[in-house]
Formats: structure tokens, sequence, C-alpha cells
């Protein structure tokens, strides 16, 4: 999948990883990439800054701990996170209801 | 870890270039190649054990992290709105402090100001009038900004912000430079040995102009931090 398309879903993508756990910056990665069966193809590095912009708003929190001898960052969803996680899941069913009643049930989709 | 693996370690060479494009807080600066390190070591692990050779397992970790310059534009816009919520949270909160114990010491050190004489001229009257509500009014803009950045944090592109955060916070102390400036000249018109009537309080001036003048800076290296092209 292009990067170019994910940009504007990857919030959602990192809420969504984070749903119920706490994960650091590789593992958020590797999750997005087994989550989509290796179909998400974003820079990894991307994903840092995205992380950033959800802590400014307070969807995410971090903490700094030391595991085997490497410090690493950890983040988890605040309660504001997990209420913006769930409209955006709304809003994805929604978007995908109307989207595939037309794309989906078209003439074309029959053809 | 020596100069010679720096140039030669692709993970390394890669920190090392991202961080020289980088400018704002430290700690901050520190703490993003301290994560980018990580995660691309972790990738290179996990490369490794894929059974890709050591020297391969690195390079392709750093190629999936994207190229430097543009992974590094997305980490400057990040730097550059925490560098302007820094500075504007001090502005909300040292500005009106630092007026309200300017008066404070004054009431306690020279009492009320005594008569000019006569009744003060308009202009001068509203002079210091502006100049006394300055620093609530540049405190209470930043403290607006600040919680505008934090609902528009998500729909908002991060460099605008930043702009927007330096914008505010270089117009705030420019208000506030220009308040104490035009009460400091207008006094001077019309009794200028009313300026140094107390040393304890020319003492306060300059502790207050100290402050301004670091706020400046502090807001200045905003704009840096919000224009610079990583």
């Amino acid at each position: 999948m292009k990067p170019d398309a994910l940009r504007g879903h990857l919030d959602a993508l990192l809420l969504a990883t984070l749903d119920g756990r706490q994960l650091h910056g590789y593992a958020i990665i590797e999750a997005l990439q087994q989550g989509s069966g290796g179909a998400l193809d974003l820079p990894t590095g991307t994903v840092y800054p995205a992380l950033r912009r959800l802590e400014r708003a307070g969807h995410v929190v971090s903490d700094w701990s030391t595991v085997g001898g490497r410090k690493r960052r950890t983040y988890r969803l605040t309660q504001a996170g997990q209420r913006a996680l769930n409209a955006e899941r709304s809003a994805w069913r929604e978007f995908t209801t109307v989207i595939d009643g037309v794309l989906g049930g078209g003439k074309w989709a029959q053809q | 870890m020596g100069a010679a693996v720096r140039e030669t370690d692709p993970i390394e060479r890669y920190v090392a270039e991202l961080g020289a494009r980088l400018q704002g807080s430290r700690k901050q600066v520190r703490d993003l190649l301290t994560e980018t390190r990580d995660s691309l070591t972790d990738a290179s692990e996990a490369h490794l054990g894929r059974g890709l050779a050591e020297e391969e397992a690195r390079q392709r970790a750093v190629e999936e992290f994207g190229p430097v310059r543009e992974i590094a534009n997305e980490y400057q816009a990040e730097l550059a709105v925490a560098y302007g919520t820094r500075t504007l949270i001090w502005l909300a909160i040292v500005l009106p402090l630092m007026h309200m114990a300017w008066e404070y010491g004054r009431l306690l050190l020279v009492g009320p100001w005594q008569d000019f004489g006569s009744m003060p001229p308009a202009w001068y009257l509203f002079i210091a009038k502006a100049n006394d509500l300055t620093s609530g009014i540049a405190s209470g803009v930043a403290l607006v900004t600040l919680i505008l950045g934090r609902l528009l944090a998500r729909r908002c592109d991060a460099k605008l912000l930043a702009r927007l955060g330096a914008g505010v916070a270089l117009t705030a102390v420019g208000a506030v430079l220009l308040g104490n400036l035009s009460i400091i000249v207008a006094t001077a018109h019309l009794d200028v040995a009313r300026l140094v009537q107390s040393l304890p309080m020319s003492v306060a001036s300059l502790v207050t102009w100290t402050v301004i003048v670091r706020l400046g800076l502090l807001a200045r290296r905003c704009l840096s931090c919000a224009t610079i092209v990583a």
C-alpha cells in the first residue's frame, strides 16, 4: 500500500495498535506490519513524529524505561485517546459502509 | 563510540546526519535520536533474525526508516512545536508574575507614586494603562494559543502550528517590550528623576528587562526552529 494513501490514516492506525497495550516504537511498527499482513509500507521513521503528534493531542502518553541496558520509550493510550479511537472506528465503519454501498454494489461490481 | 565507527556504521551515520539537521531543545533532540537509534537497532536485529548479514541488516534498517531529509523535516516540525509550547508556557506564567512582582515591590519599597505636581496628560495615562494591561493580555493570548494548539494538534500541520506559536510568542514579547519602553520614555519626558528615585526598584527594573530579553531570545529561537529547513 502506498505511503501517501496511509498518511491520512496513520493516527487512527497507531491508536488502534496501542489499544489495550503499552508498546515501544519498534514494537508498534512491527504490530502495524503484522496487523496488515505486511501490506503497510510506510517509512518507519514517520511513525515517531506521528506518536509525538498524538502525545501533543493528549491521546497517548510515553514513559522512558531501561530494558536490557537500552533506554526505551513506551507509549500507551490515554482515556482521551481511547475515546478518539472509538470515534475513528465509528467514522471508518460509516465511511466503508457508504463507499461499499456504491463501489461494492454498483453494476460495474458485477461485471 | 569512536569516530571511525560513526563513519562506517550505517545506523550511527544516519543518526549523526539526522542530529546535525535538527534544532530545538537539547533534551528533546537527544530523546528523538535515542529513540531513532533504538528503533534502527531493533529493526537490524529483526533482519539479522531473518538471515541477513549484519552489515546488510543495518543498511536495510536505515533504508526502511526513510530518507534522512524527509524524516528530519518531520522531526523538526515536532521539535519546533515543542519549543513553541515551552516558550508559550513561560510567557503565560512569567509575564503576569513579573508585572505583579514589580508592582508589589513598588508599593512595598516606594509606596504609591507621588503626583507629578499636576495631573499627567491623557497620553501619559493611556500609556500607563496600556502598559499595565499588556502583560496580562500577552499572557492570556499565549494561554489561548496553547489551548488551540492542543485542540488542533491532529487537525493542523505541525509546521503551521509551530509558526503560529512562534508568531504569537514574538508578538507577545514585542508588545511587552514596547509597553515597558514606552512608559520609561514617557516618564523620562515628564519627570526624569522619577526613573532613578529608588535603587531597589532600579534593580527590579533591570531584572524585569533581563527577563524580557531572555523571553525575546526564546521567542526568536522558536521562529528559527519553526522556519529552518532540516
